[in-house]
């Protein structure tokens, strides 16, 4: 019985991990309440005169009111992830690096393990696979768009405001607003879309190997057998 | 030319009537009361405007609506506010002088007049799905802009497309602005644009001698600034969660919120919850039927008209946003069972070799 050693690396950033739970808990809180906004499956008070229905549970008003402050919060929460990959070299982990061979190779690896050709434990060993160095970076972009065209919407209300002034354009990139409320509605279902995945290749990871992927975002270590061929990255 | 004061006391209007139609028209171009001795002494010393107003391929319900201008009278502006110099199809029986009387009236305003465009050219075909006076409604429009200070898209034809440039657009139907691109463009967007929005856009560029604040879209910023639903009055039921869901169910009588019912007034930019309709009677809504957005760029094609969502392209389905995200989620949950047992069973056992 051979006995491995395992290499315990400290990968995630407490910035970052604070970061992915708000983020997450933000996005749940977007996607329920945006779901209402666009299809409302059930009526508010109704036996209540509407102006004074306000008061009165879940009503349409508040949903929104809710989803528009959980919105501020994903900004804030979004510009500080910003902040953090400008000061430190690991929250920049989310970099792709077509550039370079690894990427590539693993790339080829990874494609060839989620088709069940290759065993997992066989093959290089990478910080951040290849797969998920391709879409995270896709996550972010999905994310600011969620922002801009969620802030310009909100912000028409007052043409000439600060919010309209700054994300304003996107109604008209997106040939109005009638589609710029269908790109915000198709693009939060991309973004559920990949949370389930981006769960299972989480638990799937851990469950394969091991090696504390699901506690990483907890508390930051993952274990390695070797070496991981992307280390400079967070070095 | 004379003044709008010198047409009005052609017309018998005594000072008190002139005084009190230059504080009304003040209020409908949106400016504060502030302005009204500027507008006075405007009406007193600006000449009248010509104006020339033509049309390509259209149905006509932009016209429509301008005559029923109420405040002020269609018939004020057209008589005593601007010099209508030409429309073809009011000048129908008239014939081949008019044309000549167009080219005449350019020649002599050359630079001066403004020219109105209802309707759009088709480009397909050269053109010839649209002719006027024998030519092809495109060379015409181009031919009219030459001198024009200003030209005013009316409706939506005119600013986005409308309905014959919906998909598939056959005829190739473009709004103005697509054609000409050498001149300040003001779009006046709606199937058709309000009365008293028309007759304010024309009286604010002949009084003030320049073209509307605009928004980024050409569109005059106090007419198309707000959407529908920030000044609709059964916005508190919205707010509130009580909807219509049939339009024959209680609520449509109690007249709760037309959004499940697909009303597109929280993405449309119009003045039809504030200046409403045959001189502030009614507009659609209150009439009980949701908004279908016919001032927004594409509205045919943002449909079905009363859903709040539209369809997405899925063979042999009915199928919005909703339908399609759940379908995919379940699958790719589906999906990821599936994967995760076989992963597990493939990486079982020792690594070969
Ligand atoms: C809306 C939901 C979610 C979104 C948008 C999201 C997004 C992300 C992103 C963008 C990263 C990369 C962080 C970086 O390095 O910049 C990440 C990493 C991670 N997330 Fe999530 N996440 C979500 C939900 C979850 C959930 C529910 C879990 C727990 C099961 C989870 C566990 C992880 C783990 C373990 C990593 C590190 C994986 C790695 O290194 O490749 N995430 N997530
Ligand atoms: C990942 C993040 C987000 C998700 C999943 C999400 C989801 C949704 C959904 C599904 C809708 C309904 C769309 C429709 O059919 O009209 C919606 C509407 C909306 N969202 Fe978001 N959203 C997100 C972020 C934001 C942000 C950051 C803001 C900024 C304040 C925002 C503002 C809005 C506004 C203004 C509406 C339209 C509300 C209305 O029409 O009454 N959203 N959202
Ligand atoms: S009826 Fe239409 S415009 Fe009026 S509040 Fe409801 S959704 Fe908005
Ligand atoms: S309510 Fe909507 S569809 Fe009706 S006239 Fe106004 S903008 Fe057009």
């Amino acid at each position: 019985m051979r006995i491995e050693t395992a290499k315990k690396i400290y990968i995630f950033s407490p910035g970052l991990r604070i970061w992915h739970w708000v983020n997450f808990l933000t996005i749940i809180t977007l996607f329920a309440t945006g779901l209402y906004i666009g299809r409302a499956f059930f009526l508010g008070p109704t036996g209540v005169e509407a102006t004074y229905a306000y008061g009165e549970g879940l009503t349409m008003g508040l949903i929104r009111k809710v989803h528009f402050i959980a919105g501020y919060v994903l900004l804030a929460s979004f510009i500080f992830r910003l902040l953090i990959a400008l000061f430190s070299k690991r929250d920049r982990l989310v970099l792709p690096t077509l550039w370079r061979r690894d990427y590539w190779v693993g790339l080829k690896e990874i494609t060839l393990k989620y088709i069940l050709l290759m065993r997992d434990d066989e093959g290089h060993e990478y910080i951040r696979n290849a797969c998920a160095r391709t879409v995270y970076p896709l996550v972010y972009l999905a994310i600011l768009f969620m922002i801009i065209t969620g802030f310009g919407m909100y912000g028409m209300s007052n043409p000439s405001g600060f919010w309209a002034s700054l994300f304003g354009w996107i109604v008209w990139f997106l040939g109005g607003e009638f589609s710029t409320h269908m790109w915000h509605h198709w693009v939060a279902w991309l973004i559920i879309i990949f949370a389930v995945l981006h769960v299972y290749f989480v638990v799937r990871e851990e469950a394969i190997k091991k090696n504390g992927e699901l506690s990483s975002m907890f508390n930051g270590y993952k274990f390695f057998k070797g070496k991981p061929v992307d280390l400079e990255d967070i070095e | 030319m004379e003044t709008f004061w010198e047409a009005f006391k052609r017309h018998g209007v005594s000072r008190r009537d002139f005084i009190k139609f230059a504080t009304t028209i003040t209020g409908m171009m949106g400016l504060a009361p502030s302005m009204v001795p500027t507008v006075v002494r405007a009406m007193e010393t600006k000449p009248r405007v010509p104006v020339i107003w033509i049309h390509g391929l259209e149905c006509t319900c932009c016209s429509e609506s301008f005559i029923r201008s109420a405040t002020p009278l269609a018939s004020d502006v057209v008589l005593s506010m601007i010099s209508l110099e030409y429309d073809d199809t009011l000048s129908a029986a008239a014939g081949e002088p008019l044309e000549e009387h167009r080219k005449k009236i350019m020649k002599e305003y050359w630079g001066n007049y403004i020219l109105a465009v209802e309707g759009n050219p088709p480009l397909g075909e050269d053109g010839m799905y649209c002719i006027v006076a024998g030519k092809p409604f495109l060379e015409h429009l181009k031919e009219s802009a030459e001198g024009a200070k200003a030209i005013i898209a009316w409706g939506s034809c005119a600013s986005w497309g409308c309905v014959q440039a919906a998909k598939p657009n056959p005829t190739t139907a473009v709004p103005v602005d697509k054609v000409i691109t050498n001149k300040p463009i003001i779009k006046v967007p709606g199937c058709p644009p309000i009365a008293e929005v028309m007759t304010g856009v024309v009286m604010y560029m002949v009084l003030f001698d320049r073209i509307p604040p605009l928004d980024s879209q050409g569109r005059p910023k106090m007419f198309y600034g707000n959407r529908i639903h920030d000044t609709c009055y059964r916005r508190a039921f919205f707010n509130a969660g009580q909807f219509v869901e049939r339009f024959d169910d209680d609520a449509a009588r109690k007249g709760w919120c037309l959004y499940k019912m697909g009303c597109r007034g929280p993405t449309t930019y119009n003045q039809c919850g504030s200046i409403r309709w045959y001189n502030g009677l009614s507009y659609p809504i209150q009439a009980g039927h949701g908004c279908i957005g016919c001032a927004e760029k594409d509205f045919w094609d943002n449909g079905p008209f009363y859903e709040r969502l539209t369809n997405i392209p899925v063979p042999k389905q009915e199928a919005d946003a909703d339908r399609v995200g759940a379908v995919a989620v379940a699958t790719a949950v589906g999906g990821a069972i599936v994967h995760g047992v076989a992963s597990k069973l493939r990486n079982s056992g020792k690594k070969e070799g």
